[in-house]
């Protein structure tokens, strides 16, 4: 690595510390810890939002994708989010923010009942420590290929960057380093469309080299019979079931709204996120192409942003970008990290133990985004022997994305679902996922499309038959706009 | 029969047009606070609106 580049990195990993541990000073309470003291701005809100969302897939396995597939790829930043982001913005986070929850589970507890509350909670828990693994093992890949760190030092190094901030400052913290971080991967990313578009001598030069050979790469979608990303299952799984249930369920993203100094500025950052998520593809979309029409020479196609990045930037801004990737990683990691302390310290132990103390919050808190931190840590370097069961556990999570946007969006705008509606939906479409992905081995996105339709006529029926909470009760907790408040 | 991959541009296209009407369906009163209802510039359905502009413009264009 350049020494110019070297100085960026260092640059930047002080600043993020400075910031991160200077914020610490704010956290007094349980509070102040997960939801920022619901102190957060708009624009912070949304600028977290992207970098909790942006990680090394969305990094360096999009450009890949972007690669193979062409602009396809921009449908998860596109249909596949933008307008799950404006019902978010507009209907769900507003109904979370006025119920004063901590977490989404939260909200399904109090809307259905504690057992939906834990299971959903601990779902995504297990989830998300490997989940955290995964990107520690990835931000230490990363240091290696780049700067020729051994994994071991890669993994403490990052570890400990990201464990000084998140846990003293917790959400606060989280939220203003994002935010640094995702205007650098802007900066980034606009850096590399402004040389790649000149090198390649102007924008319609640049369109047609991409479409002489490839003459599919700018179609947004791809034919039905494409075995990854049929514009069927793209529309109907990722469109219709997936992104809702990610952008109105995902806590890792939602926690930032929930710490928002208002209603009004909870949802105006998710609006200000889908606008950011609109250009995200500038980021990780356009290297891909770039490498394409640049006729990079590479084994595989994850590895076109690595190509871009040394072959096409200039000394300095190179170890900018390479920045970004950290940063992009760092952001999904400390949310990740937060958000899941946040469920075991009040979603599992508050219903679990009868007699916690809520005082004790705090503390606990920081005592888990200490040992989940050191978890991930401890799991990365393994994670590659610990592939199958990640798959495993990440299809359980698809598994759950169907029937927990059924529960969510019947939950918050109809009085009609009932708790045991809901638990028997969630467990019953979680197994009839299993059956249709394990046993008729059906692709994802279809999975997602099912039983999101056998999980809303289900719990609409069930609901009929059992007792719903009372009109009282659900006033918070049901979306009823045209309703007389 | 298939339908030609366009299609899907079209189903898009229109997928946002029905999230513009449902946008606008929602009262102003839901939107924005009453502290701010002089305040246009705060009335997020306008915010919607431009994304939803934005994305058809897209789909347009990359069909």
């Amino acid at each position: 690595m350049h020494p110019l580049d070297l100085a960026v990195v260092v640059a930047y990993v002080a600043l993020i510390t400075y910031v991160g541990i200077r914020f610490s000073q704010r956290v007094k309470t349980a509070k102040d810890f997960f939801l920022a003291g619901r102190s957060l701005a708009w624009w912070v809100i949304g600028l977290s939002i992207i970098g909790t969302n942006v990680d090394t897939n969305g990094y360096i396995g999009a450009s890949g994708n972007a690669y193979s597939i062409g602009i396809a790829q921009a449908n998860f930043e596109w249909i596949g989010a933008i307008p799950a982001m404006i019902i978010a913005a507009l209907i769900f986070i507003p109904l979370y923010w006025r119920a004063g929850v901590y977490s989404i589970a939260e909200y399904l507890g109090l809307r259905y009942n504690q057992a939906v509350r834990v299971v959903a909670a601990s779902i995504v828990v297990v989830m998300s420590v490997f989940a955290m693994g995964v990107a520690m093992w990835a931000l230490a890949i990363t240091l290696q290929t780049f700067i020729g760190w051994p994994i071991w030092l890669g993994i403490l190094v990052s570890g400990t960057v990201v464990g000084l901030y998140s846990v003293a400052g917790g959400l606060g913290a989280v939220a203003i380093t994002d935010s640094i971080q995702v205007c650098i991967m802007f900066v980034c990313g606009l850096i590399i469309v402004a040389i790649g578009i000149s090198d390649a001598g102007g924008t319609e030069r640049f369109i047609s080299k991409l479409t002489a050979e490839n003459p599919t790469h700018l179609s947004a979608y791809l034919p039905a019979d494409h075995e990854s990303y049929p514009w069927h299952g793209v529309i109907l799984g990722l469109g219709l079931v997936l992104s809702p249930a990610y952008w109105i369920g995902s806590q890792a993203i939602l926690q930032r709204t929930l710490g928002a100094r208002t209603q009004w500025d909870a949802g105006a950052g998710m609006m200000f996120a889908a606008l950011a998520k609109t250009f995200v593809p500038l980021l990780i979309v356009f290297p891909g192409l770039l490498a394409l029409v640049m006729m990079a020479e590479i084994e595989y196609p994850d590895m076109a942003l690595p190509w871009v990045i040394k072959n096409v930037l200039p000394v300095g801004v190179s170890g900018l970008m390479f920045v970004a990737i950290i940063a992009a990683l760092q952001s999904s990691i400390d949310s990740s990290i937060n958000s899941t302390a946040l469920m075991i310290t009040r979603d599992i132990r508050h219903v679990l133990i009868k007699n916690h103390n809520p005082d004790a919050d705090l503390k606990i808190g920081r005592l888990l985004t200490l040992g989940l931190l050191l978890s991930a840590m401890s799991i990365a370097p393994y994670i590659g022997n610990l592939g199958g069961i990640f798959n495993f556990l990440q299809s359980l999570l698809s598994l759950f994305q169907g029937p927990m946007l059924a529960l969510l969006l019947l939950g918050a705008l109809s009085k009609r679902a009932t708790g045991t509606g809901g638990i028997i939906t969630l467990v019953s479409g979680v197994a009839l996922a299993g059956i249709l992905s394990w046993v008729i081995e059906l692709n994802m996105l279809y999975v997602a499309f099912f039983t999101f339709c056998y999980a809303l006529p289900t719990l609409w029926i069930i609901s009929g038959f059992t007792q719903p909470h009372s009109a009282e009760h659900l006033k918070t907790l049901t979306y009823s706009p045209w309703s007389a408040r | 029969m298939e339908l030609p991959v366009v299609w899907a541009n079209y189903i898009s296209i229109a997928l946002f047009l029905a999230l513009g009407v449902g946008v606008w369906s929602i009262p102003k009163s839901a939107v924005v606070p009453a502290e701010y209802e002089n305040q246009s510039w705060r009335d997020l359905r306008l915010w919607a609106t431009g994304l939803i502009f934005f994305q058809i413009a897209l789909y347009a264009y990359f069909s």
